[in-house]
C-alpha cells in the first residue's frame, strides 16, 4: 500500500486517506460508520457478505466499501437512497435463513447481526419457506456452536488461518448447502482458538463455559491485564453480582492488537476450584481447624517468633509467586528483610542465578513487543513461544510472513505454525556448547574472540546448523535473540544468558528474555529477590535464592500464592525441604493437598480479579488493575496479609492506608531504572563454564545396574500447567492442548530401550524412570522423531512428576 | 319571623324525615354491595394481577431464560439466573419475584417471547411474613399450573387485537 495522501469525499465530508487503503478504514478513521460482517481490520478482506455497500460516484453499481481502494476525488455516499437500498436488500437475504433464536442465543444483545437487523431489516420477514438447518458441530470444551445461525462470514475461517496458523476450520459445500465446518471432526487445538468466539459476528460461535450465564446488557465490564504470561495481555472482565464472569480482549496496538490466549481468556473457570481457601486454616496437633483472621495471623507470628529465637533470622525464606501482584512481591520482600533475613525470591522456575549480582535491573525483551513484528532474523534459545507467551508467537509469526528468517535452537521440536528457518535440537547438556558454537561462528566473520569464561565451550568444530544461525542472523539487518521458558530454566543458565547476550550484541540486533510469569519483570524491581532491594539497590545482606533456599532445608518458610509441587524448580527437595521445616505460612488462593500436608498455617488469598495490583510485563510496562470481582469467602487481597503479618511481628513502617501507597513508593524508587538487557559475559560461578550439564554419567549409555538406559531428561512447563488458577481451569484441561504426562523419546533411544514400534503420537507401552534416589515412576512411553537422541522428554510442572526433581538432569528408564 | 319558621322545622322533625325518606329509598332499592369472599366483581380479560408462570402442554415450563422480563421491569422485581440444563437447553436456575415491587405494569408479559410470564386474574392474596413477598420459581409455576385455563381462555379471547 503507498503512503500516497489522497483526499476524497463520504457523504459530502472532505477525509484524508491514503491512496489504496479499503475505502472502509478511511470511513472508520473518521467515524462515517458503514454496516460490515466480514471485514475485520486484522484480517484478509473477502468481501462476502455484501453489507457495506455504498455507491460511489460514476460506478454503476454499488460496491462493496471493504473491498474498493480509495483513490484520489473519490464521492462516496454511505446513505444515499441507492445504498440504502442495497444494504436493507443484502440484509433481508442474510435473514432469510437466519433463526430467529435471540432469546436463547447468548450473542443476544451483543450481536452484529441484531443490530443490524434494527437499522437496515424489515419489521416482518417476506420469506415464507422453510429455513435452513445445519448439523451441529463440535469444536471441543472452550467454544460453543451453533451452526445454524452462522451467515458465512467466514472471519473464524480466516481468523484461524491467516492469524492462529492452523487451517481448522473451512467452508464446505457450496451454494445454499455451505457450511462451516472442521470437517475431521476434531476440537480446535489452538491456543487463540476462542478469538473465533468473539470474531463471530452472530451467535454460532460462543463462549462454552459462559453459555445461558448471564447476558450481556447485565454485565459489568472493568479493565484488567492477564496474569498467566509476561505479554500483560489487556483483557475486560465481565461481572454479574460481583463475581467475574467472562473474558474478553481489550484493544491494543502495541501487547495483544485485539486478541488473547485461551489461557487468558478461560482461566477463571478456575476461581472457584473445590479446593478454594475459603477461610483461614491453622493445623494443630495435625489437625486442620477453621479459624477467625486474627486467630491465624497470630498462630502464623507465634511460629514466625519461635524460629527467630531458635535459628535466628537467617532460618526464614520467603517464595514468591512470579505472578503475584508488584506490590505484594514488594512487601513480602520487604518484610523478611524487617525481619533480618534476604531469603526471599520469586524466580521459583530457575535453577542457576549465578549472574545475578551483575544482571540488569529486571529481565528485559530489549525493546517492545510490537518491535519484535519488523525482526528480519530471529534466534529463539529454548523457547517455544507458542505455548509461553501466545501473543509473542504471534508477533513472530507476522514477522516471518513478512519474510523474516526465524530460528529456533532449542531441546526438542515443536510445531510451529511458520516456517523456520533452522531448527535445531539439541540434548540439554549441549545446549550451552550448541550455543557457544553460534557465538563462536559468528566471532570467526566479526573477527572477534569469546571471552575468557566463555571459551572452550564448543566441544570441538562449529557445528553445521550454528553456522547456518550465525550466518542468518547477520545477514538480517534488524536481528532478535531470545531466550525462552526452556532456556531460563536451564540448569545452566547464566552461562546461556552471557552468551546470548554476546550473540545479540554481535549480530548488531537486540537480545532480549522472554518473561516466563505475569511480573518475573515486577519482582527484579520489587526487590524480591536475596541479593537487591526495590529498584535494584543492592541489598545489605546477602540471602539464598530460591532453589538454595529449598536446599538449604530452613526451619520456616513463608510461601506465596506457590504450590510447591508445581511451581518450584526442583518440587522433590522442596517437598523434603517443607516437609521438615518448623513452621511453613502459605499465603494462597488455593489449598491442595500436597499444600495442606507441609502448612501449619493457609491464609486465604484473592485471587485474580480481586485484588488490586500492578504487573510489569516482558517490555517493562507498568499495569496497574482495580479489584474488581468482591472477594470470595474470607480471601483477603495480598498486600492486607502482608501488611498485617507486618504489624504483629512489629515491624516498622507497614502502616498503608491503601494499595496506592504502597505502589506510589514501589514507582518512586523505580522512577530511574533504565531497562537493559546487558549481561556479564563474565561468569563468577566455575561450574558454570563445563560443557556438559555437571551430569556424572554420560546419558545415552546403557548403565552398569539393571537392564535401564540413562538419559538425559529435559521438559518445558506445559501451556496449561503454569499457574494454580490455569491448572485449575476445567474447560482448559479438557482441552487437546492439556498436560499429558508422558516420557517422549526419539527413535533410537526407544530401539535402545528394546521398544522397536514405530513413531506414534498415541503411548501403547509403560516405562519405568528413576531419578537419583527417588522412586521410580511409571509413565507411558511416546516415541517421535522431535526429541534429539539420549534425551527424555517429560514435561515440568506437573505434580505427578515432581519426584524427578528438576526439569532438566539424568534418569534412567526401563521399558516395563 | 324566620326564627319562627326554623323552630317549626325542628319541632316538626323535618329535616329528619327528609334524611329517612333517603334512607328508605334505598332501604328498598336493589343492593350493590358483593359479599366479597363469596361474590366477586367482573374482570377483563385483560386484566392484570398475581403473576404466573406458565407450562406447555407436555408439562415442560415455557420459560428459557432470556432475561427480558427482567430487564424490561420497571420496578426491578425480577431477578433470573440461568444455566444450561443436562438436556442442553437454556433454562432459569432462579426466578423470584418481589410481589412488593411488582406494579402490575404487565411489560414483563409484553416482553416474553414465549408466553411464560403473564398476569392472571387473581388480585386478593397475602402474604404473612416478610420473606413470603418474593415468589420463587416453583411458587410461581404452581400458580400457573393453578390458573392455567383461565390464563389460556383469556389469552384466546385477547389474540385477535394483539
Ligand atoms: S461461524 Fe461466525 S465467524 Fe464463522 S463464518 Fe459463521 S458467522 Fe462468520
Ligand atoms: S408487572 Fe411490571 S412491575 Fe410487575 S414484574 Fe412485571 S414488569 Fe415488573
Ligand atoms: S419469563 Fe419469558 S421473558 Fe422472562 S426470562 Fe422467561 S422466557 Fe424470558
Ligand atoms: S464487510 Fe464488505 S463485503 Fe463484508
Amino acid at each position: 500500500m503507498s503512503q500516497e495522501k489522497v483526499t476524497i469525499e463520504i457523504d459530502g465530508r472532505t477525509i484524508g486517506a491514503r491512496a489504496g487503503e479499503p475505502l472502509i478504514e478511511a470511513a472508520d478513521r473518521a467515524g462515517i460508520y458503514i454496516p460490515r460482517f466480514c471485514y475485520h481490520k486484522h484480517l484478509s478482506v473477502v468481501a462476502s457478505c455484501r453489507m457495506c455497500l455504498v455507491e460511489v460516484e460514476r460506478a454503476p453499481k454499488p460496491l462493496p466499501a471493504c473491498a474498493t481502494q480509495v483513490a484520489d476525488g473519490m464521492k462516496v455516499a454511505t446513505r444515499s437512497a441507492g445504498a440504502l437500498d442495497a444494504q436493507r436488500g443484502v440484509m433481508e437475504f442474510l435473514l432469510i435463513n437466519h433463526p430467529l433464536d435471540c432469546p436463547i442465543c447468548d450473542q443476544g444483545g451483543e450481536c452484529e447481526l441484531q443490530d443490524q437487523a434494527l437499522g437496515y431489516g424489515r419489521g416482518v420477514s417476506r420469506f415464507v419457506e422453510g429455513k435452513r438447518a445445519v448439523a451441529d458441530e463440535d469444536l471441543g470444551p472452550l467454544v460453543a456452536t451453533e451452526m445454524t445461525r452462522c451467515i458465512h462470514c467466514t472471519r473464524c475461517v480466516r481468523f484461524l488461518e491467516e492469524i492462529a496458523g492452523d487451517q481448522e476450520l473451512g467452508g464446505m459445500h457450496r451454494g445454499e448447502q455451505l457450511r462451516i465446518s472442521t470437517y475431521t471432526g476434531e476440537p480446535l487445538r489452538s491456543e487463540l482458538s476462542s478469538n473465533i468466539i468473539d470474531l463471530c459476528p452472530v451467535g454460532a460461535l460462543t463462549n462454552k463455559p459462559f453459555r445461558f450465564r448471564a447476558r450481556a446488557w447485565e454485565l459489568l465490564s472493568f479493565p484488567m491485564v492477564s496474569v498467566h504470561d509476561g505479554v500483560g495481555s489487556h483483557l475486560s472482565v465481565h461481572t454479574y453480582q460481583g463475581r467475574i464472569q467472562r473474558v474478553v480482549p481489550r484493544e491494543c496496538s502495541t501487547i495483544n492488537e485485539t486478541w488473547i490466549a485461551d489461557r487468558d481468556r478461560y482461566a477463571i473457570e478456575g476461581l472457584a476450584a473445590p479446593d478454594r481457601l475459603r477461610e483461614p486454616l491453622v493445623k494443630r496437633y495435625g489437625e486442620w481447624h477453621t479459624a477467625g483472621w486474627e486467630e491465624a495471623l497470630s498462630a502464623a507470628v507465634a511460629g514466625v517468633r519461635r524460629v527467630l529465637e531458635g535459628h535466628g533470622a537467617a532460618g526464614i525464606g520467603a517464595l514468591l509467586a512470579p505472578h503475584a501482584t508488584l506490590e505484594e512481591l514488594y512487601l513480602g520482600g520487604r518484610v523478611v528483610r524487617a525481619l533480618g533475613s534476604a531469603n526471599v525470591d520469586h524466580r521459583l522456575r530457575e535453577g542457576d542465578v549465578s549472574d545475578q549480582e551483575q544482571a540488569p535491573p529486571f529481565p528485559y525483551l530489549g525493546g517492545t513487543i510490537a518491535e519484535l513484528e519488523q525482526a528480519d532474523a530471529v534466534l529463539l534459545i529454548g523457547s517455544y513461544p507458542r505455548h509461553e507467551q501466545p501473543l509473542i508467537q504471534h508477533r513472530l509469526r507476522k514477522a516471518a510472513r513478512a519474510g523474516a528468517q526465524i530460528m529456533a535452537l532449542g531441546l526438542r521440536r515443536f510445531a510451529w505454525n511458520f516456517e523456520l528457518a533452522e531448527e535445531h535440537a539439541v540434548a540439554p547438556q549441549h545446549l550451552v556448547s550448541e550455543l557457544a558454537a553460534v557465538a563462536q561462528a559468528l566471532g570467526e566473520r566479526k573477527q572477534r574472540k569469546l571471552p575468557q569464561a566463555l571459551r572452550g565451550l564448543p566441544g570441538g568444530s562449529v557445528s553445521e546448523p550454528a553456522r547456518a544461525m550465525a550466518k542468518r542472523l547477520l545477514a538480517g539487518e534488524r536481528a532478535v535473540v531470545l531466550l525462552g521458558n526452556q532456556a531460563l530454566s536451564h540448569p545452566q543458565a547464566a552461562t546461556l544468558r552471557a552468551l546470548a547476550a554476546l550473540i545479540g550484541e554481535w549480530s548488531g540486533g537486540r537480545f532480549g528474555v522472554l518473561a516466563a510469569a505475569a511480573n518475573s519483570a515486577g519482582g527484579w524491581l520489587a526487590g524480591a529477590l536475596p541479593h537487591r532491594e526495590v529498584a535494584g539497590r543492592p541489598s545489605a545482606e546477602q540471602g539464598l535464592a530460591a532453589d538454595a533456599m529449598v536446599r538449604a532445608q530452613l526451619p520456616c518458610y513463608l510461601l506465596h500464592d506457590v504450590e510447591p509441587e508445581h511451581d518450584l524448580w526442583d518440587p522433590a527437595a522442596a517437598d523434603a525441604a517443607l516437609r521438615q521445616a518448623e513452621h511453613v505460612v502459605a499465603v494462597s488462593s488455593f489449598a491442595s493437598e500436597r499444600l495442606r500436608e507441609v502448612a501449619d498455617v493457609l491464609l486465604p488469598l484473592g485471587a485474580f480479579g480481586e485484588t488490586a495490583g500492578t504487573y510489569v510485563n516482558t517490555e517493562g510496562r507498568w499495569q496497574s488493575v482495580r479489584g474488581v470481582a468482591q472477594s470470595y469467602a474470607e480471601a483477603r487481597p495480598g498486600w492486607r496479609i502482608w501488611c498485617a503479618l507486618a504489624q504483629l511481628l512489629e515491624l516498622e513502617g507497614f502502616a498503608y492506608p491503601d494499595i496506592a501507597a504502597v505502589h506510589a513508593e514501589i514507582a518512586g524508587a523505580c522512577r530511574d531504572v533504565q531497562p537493559s538487557s546487558r549481561y556479564p559475559a563474565e561468569l563468577r560461578s566455575s561450574g558454570a563454564t563445563s560443557a556438559d550439564g555437571g551430569s556424572s554419567s554420560a546419558p545415552g549409555r546403557a548403565s552398569g545396574q539393571g537392564s535401564g538406559v540413562t538419559l538425559a531428561l529435559a521438559g518445558a512447563v506445559p501451556i496449561y500447567a503454569g499457574d494454580a488458577l490455569v491448572r485449575r481451569s476445567e474447560p482448559l484441561q479438557q482441552s487437546p492442548l492439556a498436560a499429558r504426562l508422558e516420557a517422549v523419546v526419539a527413535p533410537e533411544t526407544a530401539q535402545q530401550l528394546g521398544i522397536s514400534h514405530a513413531e506414534t503420537d498415541e503411548a501403547t507401552v509403560r516405562v519405568r524412570v528413576q531419578a537419583a534416589a527417588a522412586e521410580a515412576l511409571e509413565l507411558p512411553l511416546v516415541v517421535s522423531s522431535t526429541i534429539p537422541a539420549g534425551t527424555v522428554w517429560i514435561p515440568a510442572g506437573l505434580a505427578e512428576r515432581a519426584q524427578l526433581g528438576p526439569p532438566f538432569g539424568t534418569v534412567t528408564i526401563e521399558a516395563l | 319571623m324566620r326564627p319562627l319558621s326554623e323552630y317549626l322545622q325542628s319541632f316538626l322533625l323535618v329535616e329528619l324525615l327528609r334524611g329517612l325518606r333517603l334512607t328508605g329509598r334505598h332501604f328498598f332499592s336493589r343492593s350493590v354491595t358483593l359479599e366479597f369472599p363469596e361474590e366477586r366483581a367482573p374482570k377483563s380479560p385483560r386484566f392484570r394481577g398475581h403473576l404466573a408462570l406458565r407450562r406447555y402442554a407436555n408439562g415442560e415450563e415455557r420459560c428459557i431464560a432470556c432475561k427480558l422480563c427482567e430487564v424490561v421491569c420497571p420496578a426491578q422485581a425480577i431477578t433470573i439466573e440461568s444455566h444450561q440444563r443436562a438436556d442442553g437447553t437454556r433454562r432459569t436456575t432462579r426466578y423470584e419475584v418481589d410481589m412488593f415491587k411488582c406494579i402490575y405494569c404487565g411489560f414483563c408479559e409484553e416482553s416474553c417471547p414465549v408466553d411464560s410470564i403473564v398476569l392472571t386474574r387473581l388480585d386478593t392474596y397475602t402474604a404473612e411474613v416478610s420473606g413470603e413477598r418474593v415468589l420463587n420459581k416453583q411458587q410461581l409455576l404452581s400458580m400457573g399450573d393453578r390458573y392455567e385455563s383461565q390464563i389460556a381462555a383469556d389469552r384466546a379471547v385477547d389474540a385477535p387485537y394483539r
